[in-house]
């Protein structure tokens, strides 16, 4: 029993020794996606040939499984001799790089669809009221549409934050030693799978709670007293 | 006693009908909600063709005394009776279920609830809407049903509306549907719980025509509603349901005319000057 | 270029059949897994609603623990504890040496089990999207339990539910692949297969967004026909209106 705990005790530890390289991908691939979405929203109201190439990326990163999309960046690009002799490749032969960047490209398209649909969800009377007492677009912008738009995106923002601490395992099959990549490595070296895998799988758990917890304040943060349903 | 409070009540009608069988009864039914008594010993009768329409204030509990004869809820005290056949009722873990949910069933089956809100089914036809409870509820001839209903349409005047879906149909002729869904079961009474509230008033007029014809076809009904001289017209009998109890009760002419009770004059003044 | 097209296509020297049985096992392992998930969110749906304290709890620990758990543990769970599990079962009747269940079953049960807790909730939000008076309604008319349940309330409660049962699907499709992980000769495992032994990654991926992105658009486009079906009343009502 002793050494039964003692094993969890030190395969829980090497595991935490993952979470900073799993917490690193997860912020940097959101911040870039998030910022890649935006950059897209604005692109799509831009110009007609942005809208569709836009809509043509979203469809394909949707449409697809992740892993592919890794596949793809880590190995698929690397059999062009222009694209190995080229300035980007040390950063394309990093497993980090390569998984932060599909990560990135994977959850913009997720986070331009929510988007769209918390823009789209914006009454057309409260954008009037605001034009009615003379806001400026942008302060129409920042005022009315943003708020509105934010409140009514972030639940589902939410599960696609969440979907993303779970999608940074598959960094672990292009070899990165984060939480999945090192309980891989623990369970070929023990044997014992279910013990190994339920540490990992506790400590994503704990991940998301507390993830989920934090959006939670955000919400009542932004929702308006008696707003809520 | 709670049997002679609803004789009692019954006698107060047209002498003519008091030979008719009770079709369904309120016998001392109690109703509360967590601490808001509902009901609050409700006797009440109606004997076979006769007509009676339930007025009172919103909230008073009328919706709850008609909901509680099919048993979609069940009284604290008192029981529900339908053709002289008690709905028995037992006490279990504290609360009041029915002995016999096939009794309960059956009996349902034999009573036609008109909601306020209509509540026809989306996902089948007018026609799939009065045909479902006899074909899957009495096992009744597929074909069979569908010629009375398609007759049942051609009452309510919805005959041309076969085989649209509900949501294509305004207000009234979907109330209209759900009365030609209640008489496909071949009901022993018609329960109505404000049927015209929910509609725009230039639609008031179909469904209440609706109404009337089975009021002189004999049927046996209970009408909860507000349309005062609707009740007054149609009904044998009319009940001043007032804060959970029978506050008053008699043909229409007293009720709606000559109210012996203070609150029940006051209701009514109110309403007919609104009307 | 002119190389890599045939060995995309379907020559003597092509890797375009494996590609598509390839494709056909990730389709038959999706309709197996999303079944399996399919019915584990059904009785857990109903559990939900219906059971008491207990079994109520018992499925929210289920729902939390998988939407929370990466879906590639869970594999891994299939795949290498399932061994562990059946290895000592097996040891008890005095056999020896290595057990494992196949790649098909652990990624049917693997992600059967993570789907069945999101149609937990999909399934369940169906449900209570009815509007009560269509039930009630029902229960006024005299219908039973299992009558009501089997003309009023799965017809209903799956108009709710497509649009969310869809969104399952396509999640299955995609994390299917997660599955190739386990050596089975599903569409990613051939993609990765085929790149290595040409050494033409690129071709091969492309090769694999096509095929993935069809199956995805192919049955997408079938969820919404079935929807459309479903909702056929109020799609046609609103036609006229419009
Ligand atoms: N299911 C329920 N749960 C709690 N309270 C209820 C319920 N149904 C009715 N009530 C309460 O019972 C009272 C009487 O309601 P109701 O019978 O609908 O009145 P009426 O139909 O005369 O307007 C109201 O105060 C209402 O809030
Ligand atoms: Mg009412």
């Amino acid at each position: 029993m002793m050494a039964e705990l003692a094993f969890l005790f030190g395969v829980t530890r090497k595991l935490l020794g993952g979470l900073p390289l799993t917490i690193e991908l997860v912020t940097l691939s959101v911040a870039t996606g998030a910022l890649l979405a935006v950059a897209m929203a604005l692109a799509r109201s831009a110009s007609r040939i942005a809208a569709v190439l836009v809509s043509f990326y979203v469809f394909v990163f949707r449409g697809s499984p992740l892993l592919l999309q890794m596949f793809f960046i880590y190995y698929g690009l690397g059999q062009f001799a222009a694209v190995r002799d080229s300035f980007a490749w040390p950063a394309l032969r990093d497993p980090t790089f390569c998984a932060i960047l599909s990560l990135a490209l994977n959850t913009a398209a997720y986070t331009s669809e929510i988007l769209r649909g918390g823009l789209a969800s914006v009454p057309s009377g409260a954008i009037e009221a605001g034009r009615a007492v003379g806001m400026s677009r942008v302060m129409l912008l920042r005022r009315v549409v943003l708020p509105l738009a934010i409140r009514q995106a972030l639940p589902a923002y939410s599960n696609e934050l969440i979907a993303m601490v779970k999608s940074t395992s598959l960094a672990s099959i292009v070899t990165l030693m984060e939480v999945s990549g090192i309980a891989y490595a623990l369970v070929s070296e023990t044997y014992r799978a279910i013990e190994v895998l339920s540490c990992a799988g506790a400590i994503y758990l704990v991940l998301i709670v507390l993830l989920t917890r934090g959006v939670w304040l955000v919400e009542t943060w932004l929702s308006p007293a008696g707003s809520r349903a | 006693m709670a049997v002679a409070s609803g004789e009692q009540g019954v006698t107060s009608g047209s002498a003519t009908e008091a030979a008719k069988p009770v079709v369904i009864e309120a016998i001392g039914v109690e109703k509360k909600f967590g601490a808001n008594k509902v009901l609050r010993g409700v006797s009440l009768a109606a004997r076979e063709g006769e007509v009676v329409s339930i007025v009172g204030a919103s909230g008073s509990g009328k919706s709850t005394l008609l909901r509680c004869f099919p048993l979609l809820e069940i009284p604290d005290a008192g029981d529900v009776a339908i053709a002289g056949e008690v709905l028995a009722l037992v006490e279990r873990g504290g609360r009041r279920l029915p002995r016999d949910i096939g009794q309960v069933q059956r009996v349902r089956s034999e009573l036609g609830f008109v909601f306020q809100s209509f509540n026809l089914w989306p996902h089948r036809t007018v026609l799939g809407n009065v045909v479902e409870a006899p074909v899957h509820v009495q096992k009744r001839p597929r074909a069979e049903c569908v010629a009375e209903a398609e007759a049942l349409l051609e009452k309510v005047g919805l005959a041309d509306k076969r085989d649209a879906w509900p949501a294509q149909l305004s207000g009234g002729q979907q109330q209209r549907a759900a009365i030609a869904r209640a008489l496909a079961m071949r009901p022993k009474a018609l329960l109505f719980d404000e049927p015209t509230s929910a509609l725009d008033p230039e639609l008031v007029g179909e469904v209440l025509r609706v109404i009337r014809g089975l009021a002189e076809e004999g049927r046996t009904m209970l009408i909860v509603t507000h349309e005062m001289s609707f009740a007054a017209e149609v009904s044998t009998r009319a009940v001043f349901l007032d804060a959970g109890i029978v506050g008053e009760e008699g043909p229409p002419e007293q009720i709606f005319r000559h109210p012996q009770t203070d609150r029940c004059r006051a209701f009514v003044s109110r309403h007919l000057a609104r009307g | 270029m002119g190389n890599a097209l045939r060995l995309v296509g379907f020559g003597p020297t092509g890797w375009g059949g494996t590609l598509l049985e390839g494709a056909a096992m990730t389709l038959a392992l999706s309709v197996c897994a999303y079944l399996l998930g399919l019915a584990i969110g059904a009785l857990c749906a109903w559990g939900r609603l219906s059971g008491g304290r207990a079994v109520r709890a018992m499925i929210d620990v289920y729902t939390t623990v998988l939407r929370g758990v990466p879906d590639l543990l869970v594999i891994y769970l299939f795949y290498f504890g399932g061994g562990q599990m059946i290895g000592a079962i097996a040891h008890l009747f005095g056999a020896t040496g290595f057990f494992g269940l196949n790649g098909f079953m652990v990624g049917t049960i693997a992600i059967g089990l993570v789907t069945g807790a999101y149609q937990t909730e999909v399934l369940r939000g169906g449900y209570l999207a009815i509007p009560r008076g269509e039930i009630e309604a029902a229960r006024a008319i005299g219908m039973g339990r299992l009558l009501m349940l089997r003309r009023i309330i799965a017809p209903r409660a799956l108009r709710f539910a497509l649009p969310g049962m869809g969104n399952v699907w396509q999640q299955v499709l995609k994390e299917s692949a997660l599955v190739s992980v386990t050596g089975l000769a599903e569409l990613m495992r051939q993609v990765n297969v085929a790149s290595g032994s040409t050494q033409l990654p690129f071709d091969f991926t492309i090769a694999g967004f096509a095929l993935y992105l069809a199956l995805t658009t192919v049955s997408g486009g079938v969820f919404m026909g079935v929807e459309r079906r479903v909702a056929h009343g109020e799609r046609m009502a609103r036609k006229q209106r419009a």
